[in-house]
């Protein structure tokens, strides 16, 4: 068995991200599975592996790698198997460019919103003094505040607002960018698609009227392409909420 | 490599390390001055790929155009001139101190950066935003492709402080401060053990932080030693000599947005 364990959530988002690089690469690993919505992430278990209470982390023999993006990179350079970087220094500049622009521009809106209307309704099913216990256990004074500001509901109509503005201007972008080329910054399948598209794999159901065959056809045309990849399927069937079950609506709305 | 040049703002923050890296890559780029300050940046002749230009996340910084294609993000430019030049050792080789390195980078590029940004630009951008006659200042935002960006060069002609925000900066650049002075702790000479990408990264806004918050710095002798040595690198004093002002780490324009989850 391979000495490396991921510690992750759904197949969405920045969990999504590790586990897809690391099949892609046809690396085993051992899967432990943090539950977002019990608040495992903050669990003394958990913080004894990544302090930070953040998901995924990673373990490599004695090595601890943290942060979605960062580990992807590791993942590519560490191991043998297919490369998910190009040798091109200007494509590779622009792999790591569209990534930083999800993880920090667009990737907040698309959470902010990802809670607002699925985690936080969620979590809010549960007992309140349970819920604040999970609070005080959040590590960093930001992600605390930033916690509850998400377990709540919290967020203002102007900072919903504005996130409705950045999801749809950054659907507009990655639709011209498609549009340039067959994969997201580069010719060939590389880091920025397995970024992009675990936060994009489920548009065309949850944003019907911002990505569809109509609107996006660029859009539509590379998800068909990246749902279409072994890993990707191998990589869902790992899912077990309604998040991942999203795949098999998206494959039927792509006619596959 | 087709026709490139290097547009950049005074030898601070992420112009400065972009021309240091340039200098230690030994690439024959041409760099051309611009006053980030007028906007300029927004403004740039021959470019015909601007998507990383109108919405760059690190806000207003030197750009690379190569073959029409302008290309930001000082970190990523960096590591684009040390791979292009083949390698000219401002990237470990090795997988985890390479994690380790852009780890380092990603906490200067997402607390460190804003926060000197922040305080610099109101303390010396600010007057002379608010001093800019209505129209030349309406020309340079209608310049500005991103809604957010502009919104901030706005707020900053404005002066719409915010205290929690800079009250906030003021403690990032110490939690940086003695951050720096903690890896360097060991005596190490460079803060990822070899000289880096992190090294030119953080003294980048190291260096003006340390006019805005001397406090910060006080009593860490490590962290003195080390902005020394990375001040007198021949690529760092080359960079430095670049300046068209007598100033240069006091001059700022808006930089990134602090994180919008708080």
């Amino acid at each position: 068995m391979a000495d490396v364990t991921l510690y992750h959530w759904e197949p969405n988002a920045n969990s999504g991200k590790p586990m897809l690089a690391l099949v892609e690469k046809g690396v085993p690993f051992q899967s432990r599975y943090i539950n977002m919505l019990e608040f495992d992430q903050h669990r003394p278990e958990y913080l004894a592996i990544n302090p930070q209470g953040t998901i995924p982390a990673m373990t490599h023999g004695d090595r601890v790698l943290t942060e979605s993006t960062a580990i992807m990179e590791y993942v590519n350079e560490a191991f043998d198997g297919p490369a998910l970087m190009p040798a091109d220094a200007q494509d590779r500049w622009r792999i790591r460019w569209w990534m930083k622009f999800m993880d920090q521009w667009l990737g907040p809106s698309f959470s902010m919103i990802g809670w607002s209307a699925f985690v936080g309704p969620k979590v809010r099913e549960k007992d309140p003094a349970e819920l604040e216990a999970a609070i005080g256990r959040i590590p960093l004074p930001e992600r605390r505040r930033a916690w509850r500001k998400a377990i709540y509901g919290q967020f203002s109509p102007e900072e919903l607002a504005e996130s409705r503005r950045r999801v749809a201007l950054g659907i507009d972008m990655l639709e011209a960018e498609l549009g340039k080329r067959d994969y997201v910054a580069s010719d060939t399948y590389s880091l920025a698609d397995i970024n992009v598209f675990n936060s994009t794999y489920s548009l065309p159901v949850s944003q019907p009227d911002l990505a569809s065959v109509e609107k996006t056809p660029n859009i539509m045309a590379w998800l068909r392409r990246v749902y279409r990849r072994p890993a990707v399927k191998q990589t869902w069937a790992m899912g077990t909420t309604d998040l991942a079950k999203r795949y098999g609506l998206v494959m039927e709305e792509l006619g596959e | 490599m087709s026709e490139a040049i290097l547009y950049h703002g005074e030898p601070n923050g992420p112009s400065l390390s972009v021309l240091a890296a340039l200098e230690e890559s030994g690439l024959a780029i041409e760099c051309r001055p611009i006053d980030l300050l007028k906007g300029e940046r927004h403004r740039l002749p021959g470019i015909t790929e601007s998507v990383a230009l109108d919405f760059a996340v690190e806000g207003e910084g030197p750009v690379l155009v190569i073959g029409g294609e302008a290309m930001t993000e000082a970190v990523f430019l960096a590591q684009y001139l040390d791979e292009q030049a083949g390698g000219c050792g401002l990237q470990p080789s090795d997988p985890y101190a390479h994690w380790q390195m852009m780890m380092w980078c990603r906490q200067v590029t997402e607390r460190l950066s804003p926060a000197v940004a922040w305080l610099g630009a109101f303390a010396h951008a600010q007057a002379p935003l608010a001093a800019m006659d209505a129209g030349e200042f309406a020309a340079l935002s209608d310049a500005i492709v991103s809604e957010d960006l502009r919104q901030r060069w706005q707020d900053l002609r404005d002066g719409a402080g915010d205290e929690a925000k800079s009250e906030d900066s003021r403690a990032k650049i110490a939690q940086f401060a003695e951050r720096a002075e903690g890896q360097l702790a060991d005596g190490r000479e460079w803060l990822m053990g070899s000289f880096s990408i992190a090294d030119l990264e953080t003294y980048a806004w190291l260096a003006p932080a340390a006019l805005l918050e001397p406090a910060a710095f006080g009593g860490k002798p490590k962290l003195a030693a080390w902005m020394d040595r990375v001040r007198t690198r021949p690529s760092v004093q080359r960079a430095l000599a670049r300046a068209q002002t007598d100033d240069p780490l006091r001059s700022f324009a808006p930089g990134p947005e602090i994180n919008r989850w708080g």
